[in-house]
This record gives C-alpha cells, structure tokens and sequence, in this order.
C-alpha cells in the first residue's frame, strides 16, 4: 500500500441514519454500506469525480455520487458487512437476529425511488425563499433497483453484533449478545461450530483466521450489576469444533488469580487497561499472523497487535482518543488501518507501529460524528469510512 | 467499578444521633412528627397494614427503551416492542418478564416534571416537592414510615438498600431511612460490640442520665436521641431478619443470579416482616453515551427481578397491600445525541405502580408521536406523590409542621389521579 498525500475523493451521502459499516465490493469504485435502519446500499462510482475548479476544489466539500443499488430485507440495523473477495457476495449481519447473504449482481426485484440526502436538503434550505425551499425540500429522489437477499442464516436469537469471513470467503463467524459464537460453512450455508462464552456477555467483536480454522471473538458485559460475571474476554477458538485454543486475557493477565477474575469489580481495574470497554473490532493480517483488536467505549481506543501464535501482545497503537470502532489491515500486511469515535481514520506501520497517516481530524472539525467502519479496496488504492452522520467517505491513498 | 460510599450509607443510628443531639444544642426545634394533628390519622392508617418498595432507578431510565417505545420514528432506537398479557398494551422488547405481569402495573407515560437534574430530581422525585431552602420536605419513606410503619417494631420503618434521596426532613431523623448495603445486609457497623446483658446495663445507665439531664430542659430532643439508641439496640435482636442467604440459596432462579435481583428479594422479606417502606436502588442509567448497549446491560436483570417481586409478592398474599413503584428522578431525550446517547428530560416520561391501591393492565396518559411533549393527562410530580399517598390510605393533604408552618405531605395544587386507584 502506498501512501502520499491522500485526498478525499467522494463523500456519499447516506443521511437516513448513522452508517455502521462499509465495505468495497471487488474493484476500488464499487461500495457497500449498511445503516442502524436496516437499509444497506451499493454504489458504482466513476472512475474521477466530476471535474471542479480549484475554487470549487478549496471550498465545497467533496463530490456525492448516488447510490445505484439497495439491499432489501433488514428489519433492523445493520451491524456490520463482509464481502467476498471477488467482491460479488456481500454478506450482512444485523440486529434483527438475522445474517442475509446477497449476490450483488443478482436480478432486481423492481425499482424505487429513495431520497438519501434529506438532512443536506434541509441544510440547503434553509436560508432560501419558501419556493425555492419546497423546490429544494421535494426535488426528485434517486431511483434504485432492488435487490432481495439469496440466504438467510438463522441461529442467533439476539442481536448480532460481530462478523468475520476467511480469505477464500467460504467460512464465516458471527456473534451475539447472548454470548455465542457461529462458524458457519458458506458454501452449504450450515453451521460448522457453536460456542457460547460467559452468561451475560456480548460478543462484540469476531474475525476468523485468513484460513477460516482460528477464530477470535472479544466479549464484554455491560451487566455490571451481576454476580460472577467476568465482565470481558478475549479468547481464541478452534473453528473445526468450537474447543478453546487460547484464553488472551488469562495470558495478558498472570498476576490475576482466577478467583478475582469472576468478580467484576476487583477485576475491572485490571482488565479496563487492556479491554477498555471490550475489543470491540477485530482483525486478522492477510498472513494470519498478527490480530488486530481494537478497545470500544468512550475511553482511550488503543490497538493491539496480537501474535497468533502465542498470544502475546506484540505492540499497542495509542492515538485515538476514544474508543475504536473499527480496525482492518491492508492486503500487504504492511499497515493496519482503524477508525474511532474521535472522528479520526489512522493508518499504523505493522512493523513499528507508527502513525503514518490520520485522514480525518479529530473533534470540532467538519466531521462531527465517530467514524463507525472503515475498508480498504482489494487493489489498497482507497479507503472508505462509514460515519454516525451518515456520511460515507472515500479518500484516494496517493494522489 | 466500585464506587466510594458515601456517609449515608453508614449506619443511620449515628444520623439520628446527630438530628437529635443539634436540636438539643439549641438549633431551631421543628415539629418532628406533625404530632398536633396527623397522629391520629397516622393510627388509622398503620391500622390497614399498608407497605410500599420503591424501585429507584437512579441516573434516569429511559421511556424509549422500556414503556413508550417509538419504533420506525427518529427518536426510536433500534429495540422493538413485544406484546404483554394485556391486549393493546405493548413494552421493550427488553422487558419480556413484565410484559407477563403487565396486568398487575399500571403505567404513566405522561409524566411531566420540574427539575432536570439529577440533584433536583432526585430529591423532588423523592419527596414531591422542589427542593428549597426555607422546607425540609419529608421524604417518601419517611412519610410511608410515619403512616405505615409500627414504631413498637424491632424492625426500622424505613429501610434504603443503597443510598441517596431527601430525609426525613420536618418529620424528624426517627423517620429516616435505615440503608443497608448494596448486598441488602446489615452495616458491618450497626452489631453491638457488647454481650445483650452489657448492652441492656448500658442502655439503663444511658437512659437514667438523659432523663436526669431532661428535667430542666426541652424533652423532644431527648426523646428523639434515646428512640434513637433503643431502636439501634432492639436492632440487635432481630439481625436474622437480614441474614437471607438461605433465602437467597431458593429465590436465585426466579429472582435472576443479580445484585438486583437479590436487592428485590431483600425487599420482599422485609415488607413480609413489617416494614412499611423498603427503597431498592438500581443505579447507573444515565447514558450520556451508549444508551442502547447500557439499557441492554442494565434493564434485563432489573425487569426479571422486579417481574419476581411481584409474583413472590403476590404468592405471599402481600401485593394487596404493597405499593410497588418503579420509577427514578428524570427521563431522557427523545434525540439521540452524537454519542449514541439520551441526556436529561423532563418534558414527557413514564413511571409505573402495581399493587396495592392501583389498578393493574392500565396505561395512562400518552405523549406525542415522538415523545417529545405530553398528548394528555399530564401527570406532576406533585399528582403522583399525591396519589401514592392516596393509594396507601394517606390523605395527601394532611400536615406536619416545619416551625409554625402547616406543610401539606403533596404539593400544593396537586391532583389525585383518581383514574389509575382502585
């Protein structure tokens, strides 16, 4: 991956309601993303956005494109999105217990007329003549074709709040907030392995293994009003039969006695520094070497870096001043890339873990909401960034 | 994390200790106790064996996430309702416990408060009244403690598993509350460190100087001081009332494996002990950021042991006469703010009754299409005290005296929601 001044590219607007995740679909110029709504939508850009002038260019923010295509089916939000490598099987998980499987380029089911920037119509208004503001307020929507999904995946009874797919795409992990965890085989659609973790936990944060036979999976409970309730972990799985390979947080935390492990509070004090409140992103390297793992909530998001093989902290990137959101690698395993409730997207050296990149700015800049996911396309040309705004914004790495 | 205690949650002995002996330093006498012109009152009521547990939620529970859901509106939120056992009626899908016990609640989704902090609303969702400094209004427990409570009881009137809320204010420090710990124990500091005969000796000597020291002087103040002390003492001899491990051991499942959920069972015991009014605190709501994710945490094990309560209460033949209110000081905002967060609101909220006095399967009073204002049958902090009060057999307008001043138990201009009592 090569970075040298990137520059934001487009800036899609998708003001429905906060946008949770955001994934490339194959190429650099096909995008998905998915909202709190249950709506996910797929847009085809050009190659270069429309031409500006340097005054333009200086003053405005970056180009919207319209979306061509939305996803059907959700009847609650989207948690979070994978995507083959090839880019045409988009998977999604969502808080109504569900996880649909779509071919992107299936047939549509019909069309429809979708209005995706209601909040920057009303912006745009604003100061304008009552005409003016109704032509603005019922200008025409963008028609989309529809697209009903192929599978659905039904094991989860509650709110799936984690997803991670292996690098051939044909195994897939989801959790929940009950606590289990689901390998699930992609090309017969059954499951392969079920674990559950702690009563009361949550799996916040899942991801399999570039081979699909490791599996990690962060769980946090929010329950602090429970009795022997160890109120994270951080563990690594055996996919095959769902036996534990490696309790993380047993081995980050020697000096603490298993008895004090089931106590939330003596506990807290120890597993907040490494935890936060609960990894609640997660990622593989393309090598299968290194795991990414990412704190959540509103204190200090530091990442991880994690060897596989012995579980060992390798290194921890310190720089987002709340919680992380979201945490990918490039497909060169050079770089590890990770958004936040800070606003900001930042770019890691693996070998170092130096901060070579931040393409947002932090707080009180345009950009008012965390940035809830981030992608990078196959070719590592360009990155996207889903915000709690509902913005989904695309930088160009080298311009 | 484990929070500091904070003085109340020491042994109350050493507050009515404290109220007693500034009085007899010459501070301002009130007229603990109203005793010119609500005791007689007070022993008719005792006479009905009514009790009362409040659920306090502190921080604010949210209506979105719990009684007035608006699903598919901007304010919504991403939980979804279910049914209940009362047709029409519909709860957070995060409550599934009471939406079976819905037919013993009734619930107010028109609540309209004054006082939008914690500070204000906790103490005005306490006593009824806005906090000021010329009054020291009683509250709640104190006043059910006054009422309802058996004062030849070995058992406090008014007990607080956890801390917080207004005092006794003008009745005086002997109704004030008893806290427990966040367990539903007893202090460690509340044992005697003397055998009962040394104890008794002590006591009799203690008695016999402070009646000497009496003579000459103003006797309430005394009085109020060796209450105190006999009432710690005679604490003493009924300590098994509080040790509920075995309890605990048989109630675990129905209750939920939770803090809560044993805190509910504490009460349970104690209202079938005697006690007139037992506050069970669930704290932690105010979700600044992360309501959603903190509603999930917090509520399930609070709605499945409160859902308990009810059942064990009514297997025990005790909810006719117990008032179970739910409530805590404030609601929260219809917008969700850039923290995924709901911050204080006042404007419209709900709270909830069951029991004895109230109706059950009812919903009363609605807000908006996004909960932003009252649509009808707005209910004040001063109506709701006013009818708890009503529905525990208290005449809200009767008076206790702070000085020379008659103090109604509700605000004034208060109305009795006749609509939700039996």
């Amino acid at each position: 991956m090569q970075i040298k001044e990137p520059v934001q590219r487009w800036q899609l607007l998708f003001e429905g309601d906060w946008a949770t995740s955001v994934v490339f679909l194959g190429g650099s110029r096909r995008i998905a993303a998915g909202n709190k709504l249950g709506e996910i939508f797929v847009w085809e850009l050009p190659e270069n956005p429309p031409g500006q002038s340097k005054a333009e260019k200086k003053d405005s923010e970056p180009p919207d494109f319209a979306p061509v295509r939305r996803l059907d089916g959700h009847t609650n939000g989207i948690s979070q999105l994978r995507a083959s490598s090839d880019g045409k099987t988009l998977i999604s998980a969502g808080l109504d217990h569900t996880i649909r499987i779509w071919d992107v380029d299936a047939s549509a089911s019909g069309t429809e007329i979708v209005v995706v920037d209601q909040k920057n119509r009303e912006r745009k208004a604003r100061s304008k003549s009552s005409e003016e503001k109704e032509k603005i307020l019922n200008a025409p929507g963008t028609q989309v074709e529809t697209v009903a999904a192929t599978h659905i995946l039904k094991g989860h009874n509650g709110w799936i709040f984690s997803l991670g797919i292996s690098a051939d795409g044909k195994r897939l992990i989801s959790g929940d907030d009950s606590s289990l965890s689901i390998v699930w085989d992609l090309t017969t659609k059954k499951e392969i392995s079920r674990w559950r973790g702690h009563n009361h936990t949550w799996v916040r944060s899942a991801a399999l293994s570039p081979d699909g036979k490791t599996a990690f999976t962060g769980e946090y409970g929010g329950k602090r009003d429970n009795f022997d309730i160890p109120a994270a972990q951080a563990s690594l799985w055996n996919c095959e039969d769902g036996s534990l390979k490696l309790d993380l947080l047993k081995l980050w935390t020697p000096k603490v006695k298993d008895e004090a492990r089931t106590d939330s509070y003596s506990y807290l004090t120890v597993w907040v520094k490494l935890l936060g409140r609960g990894l609640v992103c997660a990622s593989f390297s393309p090598d299968g070497k290194i795991l990414a793992v990412g704190q959540g909530g509103e204190g200090g998001g530091k990442i991880h870096l994690v060897d596989v093989e012995s579980g060992k902290i390798l290194r921890t990137l310190v720089g987002h001043r709340l919680g992380a959101c979201d945490v990918t690698f490039s497909s060169d395993n050079q770089y590890v890339l990770s958004s936040g409730r800070d606003t900001t997207v930042r770019i890691w050296q693996v070998a170092d873990g130096k901060e070579v990149a931040v393409l947002t700015k932090p707080l009180g800049a345009k950009y008012k909401d965390w940035m809830h996911s981030v992608a990078v396309s196959p070719n590592q040309e360009m990155v996207a960034a889903a915000d709690i705004a509902g913005l989904v914004h695309v930088w160009q790495l080298k311009s | 994390m484990k929070t500091l205690c904070t003085p109340l949650e020491h042994v109350n002995r050493r507050l009515l200790l404290k109220g007693a002996l500034t009085t007899a330093a010459g501070g301002a006498l009130m007229n603990w106790g109203g005793l010119f012109n609500s005791d007689a009152m007070a022993k008719e009521v005792k006479k009905q064996g009514k009790h009362c547990i409040l659920i306090w939620l502190q921080g604010g529970c949210s209506q979105f996430e719990t009684f007035d859901m608006k699903v598919g509106r901007p304010t919504g939120g991403p939980f979804r309702e279910i049914s209940t056992n009362v047709a029409g009626a519909r709860v957070c899908e995060l409550m599934p416990g009471i939406a079976q016990k819905m037919d013993k609640l009734t619930v107010i989704r028109s609540m309209r408060t004054s006082q939008v902090d914690h500070g204000g609303g906790t103490y005005s969702m306490h006593t009824g009244w806005t906090r000021t400094p010329a009054v020291r209004f009683p509250e709640i427990g104190a006043i059910v403690a006054k009422y309802c409570g058996d004062v030849e009881s070995n058992l406090p009137s008014f007990i607080k598993i956890g801390s917080g809320g207004g005092g006794a204010g003008l009745l005086g420090p002997q109704y004030d509350s008893f806290a427990l710990d966040r367990d539903g124990g007893l202090p460690r500091n509340s044992a005697s460190r003397f055998p009962a005969e040394q104890e008794l000796r002590r006591h009799r000597l203690r008695n016999f100087v402070e009646n000497q020291f009496a003579q000459d002087r103003s006797a309430e103040p005394i009085r109020v001081h060796q209450e105190a002390y006999d009432r710690a003492r005679r604490l003493n001899n009924v300590r098994d009332r509080f040790e509920l491990d075995a309890e605990w051991a048989k109630s675990r499942n129905n209750y939920g494996n939770s803090k809560i959920g044993r805190r509910m069972m504490t009460a349970a015991r104690l209202v079938e002990a005697g006690v007139a009014f037992v506050e069970v605190r669930h704290t932690d709501y105010d979700f600044h950021g992360d309501n959603f994710e903190g509603h999930k945490a917090l509520v399930p094990p609070m709605e499945h042991a409160w859902a308990a309560l009810l059942e064990d209460l009514e297997a025990r033949g005790l909810l006719d006469d117990t008032l179970v209110v739910w409530m805590g000081e404030i609601g929260r905002t219809p917008k969700i703010n850039n923290r995924c967060g709901r911050d204080h609101y006042v404007r419209s909220w709900s709270t909830a009754l069951a029991g004895g006095g109230v109706k059950g399967g009812l919903v009363y009073g609605e807000s908006d299409k996004d909960g932003v204002d009252v649509k009808e049958n707005k209910v004040t902090e001063g109506d709701l005290f006013a009818t708890i009060y009503t529905a525990l057999g208290v005449d809200p307008k009767t008076e206790n005296f702070a000085g020379v001043r008659p103090i109604p138990l509700a605000q004034f201009g208060h109305r009795v929601v006749k609509d939700i009592l039996i």
